[in-house]
């Protein structure tokens, strides 16, 4: 048996899951790679095994040690609905979920590393405090969202499992949203709506990581799992409105109230979905973690700062658009439904 | 019998302008790239304008991790400048007490019920009087982040939600902190107790202060006390809102939008020796003892100073 690493992504069937699946194949070091998800992985992956299972089958239990996996990654947490993964199994998705495959990692006496990809939500949007937050404030102001909730469940059965089996190395990222040209994500869609939204008066500062660096993150704490939570954001912060003008989006500022309602009807016909978690919170205050632990103890060191993530995607943005001309009365149109 | 020739007047420059803009929109160029093209041929200073407009609406320009914008604060200076100079005359003393460079924490009395402008004073002071002059940053009290407009404004002129995290970041970093230890206490309190200090919190700037190795420079400042009297206090408005305090002054709510303009008292901002803390170590922020003595020895400086300069400014109107 060769000495190379067994490494077994749960949540395979997700881009980010996918995303590491691809990474890993092309890493020497490591000589297995086993995805897990009820849904195939996205793309043509050579060399994963991929075994077709939900984390919330208490099957798994006998599964997950039959694979002889060494580092156990969870990518399945879910920010958002997706085809097949609506709104209210989100907390199933999530919270049940996990629990279940934390279970089963007790009975796999091969593991040695369990990295969960999470969310920086934890910490909120808040007006007040930290412009910074570290990885120790986690619990300094109270949940408020459901997905926030989840997510600090979650973190609290993370930390639990961690301090029982001393034995694992236990990482938990939490990552800040991403953004990347092409990326099928919420904030990405909001972005390139052709006239966003904003809060009137509000133009928070924002930490959009790239995809890139968030799947070298992800890569990187697959290979040397530091104890404990890592944030995952780029250096630096950009202003919401700075951000609007380098996509080239003009602004239709509403009064912050009608915001989340506006978003929720309007999203769907103006292309970008509604926003989901913690984002018209996101949209108002706005978020901003420290990432030296990333960069110094995890050793990942970000590609792309907040300015230049937001640089590449308008690059791709203004690549793709070819319509250069955006009028009101196309928006409007779109509005009303008559495209 | 004068032949010159007679000069574009600025009438004739806006219309050519306008004339070349929609020329080159009709052309098939952005409305911002038809101005930049446009502005060729305007007199150099509006030229200037025209082209950092288009740069700014761009999106290029420098913003820090904090959200302060540098050209944006230029572009505000004016009017506090204007404030500084013609309206509260402020006289400053001790500018020199500020180091030119490294870290260094500014702390000051806290005044002025509905707006405290005593931070932009100080800030006017240093850029003013400074040979070296730096923006420095100030704490805000967390209510105002949450407001609109206000919380952008602040930001961008380099204001920080008040937090220990944020001082110590911005002071590991080498920056120019401003903080109020009294807080909303400060603010909040009614005219009859003007210029007598609060409380300074439990000493948290101390800490931050011996933690980051930052010499503490006091700063008293005379003449913010007297722009909005606080006669009153309406609690059940404070409550509608959620401010910590509703003040009632002789002007406002009485004069509507114009009891919001500040009384024209006469100033002064008094800069104090540095206290030099340094040596100490990052340790002795957890003795309890020695940063309330430390505190103590802020407030008192301070304390004193507002009197010295209460005497010296004589009357405060005139």
């Amino acid at each position: 048996m060769g000495a190379g690493r067994r490494i077994l992504i749960a949540g395979v069937g997700t881009h980010w899951g996918t995303e590491l699946a691809l990474r890993l194949e092309r890493d020497p070091g490591v000589e297995h790679v086993i995805g897990l998800d009820t849904t195939p992985p996205l793309a043509q992956l050579e060399r994963t095994e991929f075994l077709e299972a939900d984390i919330r089958n208490p099957l798994l239990a006998r599964l997950l040690p039959s694979t002889g996996a060494d580092t156990l990654v969870h990518t399945g947490i879910l920010w958002y609905p997706e085809p097949g993964k609506p709104q209210r199994a989100l907390h199933d998705i999530n919270v049940i979920g996990t629990l279940q495959l934390l279970a089963a990692c007790e009975r796999t006496a091969s593991l040695e590393r369990v990295v969960l990809r999470g969310s920086a939500a934890i910490y909120g949007c808040e007006p007040t405090g930290p412009s910074f937050f570290t990885e120790s404030m986690a619990n300094d102001f109270p949940l408020r969202t459901r997905f926030q909730r989840d997510i600090g469940e979650l973190e609290g059965y993370f930390a639990n499992f961690a301090r029982r089996h001393s034995r694992l190395t236990c990482c938990m990222l939490r990552y800040q949203p991403e953004i990347g040209p092409g990326l099928d994500a919420p904030i990405a869609h909001y972005l390139s709506l052709p006239v966003v939204p904003t809060q009137l008066g509000f133009d928070p500062r924002l930490q959009l990581v790239h995809a890139d660096d968030a799947t070298g993150a992800l890569h990187a704490a697959t290979m040397n799992p530091i104890r404990g939570a890592v944030n995952v954001a780029p250096s630096g912060s950009i202003s919401l409105s700075r951000a609007l003008r380098l996509i080239e989006r003009p602004q239709m500022p509403i009064p912050h109230p009608l915001f989340g309602p506006a978003m929720a009807r309007l999203g769907d016909r103006l292309g970008a979905g509604s926003l989901y978690g913690d984002a018209v919170r996101l949209l108002r205050y706005g978020r901003g973690v420290d990432n030296a632990r990333l960069r110094t103890e995890l050793g990942y060191e970000p590609r792309f700062d907040a300015v230049a993530a937001i640089r590449d995607f308008a690059a791709a943005d203004r690549g793709l658009r070819l319509v250069p001309a955006i009028g009101v009365g196309s928006v409007l149109d779109r509005i009303a439904g008559a495209r | 019998m004068s032949a010159t020739a007679p000069a574009a007047s600025i009438p004739d420059y806006g219309v050519r302008f306008l004339r070349s803009v929609r020329t080159a929109v009709d052309g098939g160029l952005d409305p911002v790239a038809a101005a930049e093209a446009a502005s060729a041929d305007l007199p150099k200073a509006l030229r200037d304008a025209v082209e950092r407009m288009a740069r700014r609406l761009r999106g290029e320009y420098h913003e820090d991790e904090w959200g302060f914008d540098e050209e944006f604060a230029e572009a505000a200076y004016p009017f506090f400048e204007l404030l500084y100079d013609q309206w509260w005359r402020v006289d400053a003393a001790g500018v020199g007490n500020v180091p030119a460079h490294g870290r260094a924490m500014l702390v000051s009395n806290h005044a002025g019920s509905l707006f405290p402008f005593d931070a932009s004073m100080i800030t006017g002071a240093i850029m003013k009087e400074h040979p070296l002059p730096r923006w420095p940053r100030f704490m805000v009290l967390d209510w105002a982040f949450s407001l609109p407009f206000l919380s952008a404004f602040m930001r961008k002129v380099g204001g920080v939600p008040a937090s220990p995290h944020n001082a110590t970041r911005i002071l590991r970093d080498d920056g120019l902190m401003m903080v109020f230890p009294e807080g909303v206490k400060g603010t909040g309190k009614p005219f009859a107790e003007r210029y007598r200090l609060q409380r300074f919190g439990r000493g948290g700037f101390v800490e931050v202060a011996l933690r980051t190795g930052s010499p503490i420079v006091p700063v008293a400042v005379v003449g913010s006390e007297e722009i909005y009297p606080k006669i009153a206090d309406s609690s059940w408005l404070a409550r509608l809102i959620g401010a910590p305090y509703a003040p009632i002054t002789p002007t406002f709510p009485w004069l509507g939008l114009l009891g919001l303009v500040p009384l024209p008292s006469k100033w002064r901002i008094e800069f104090c020796e540095p206290i030099q803390i340094g040596d100490l170590g990052p340790d002795a922020a957890d003795d309890r003892q020695l940063v309330f003595e430390i505190s103590e020895q802020v407030r008192e400086t301070i304390q004193q100073k507002l009197y010295e300069n209460l005497v010296k400014r004589g009357s405060a109107f005139v």
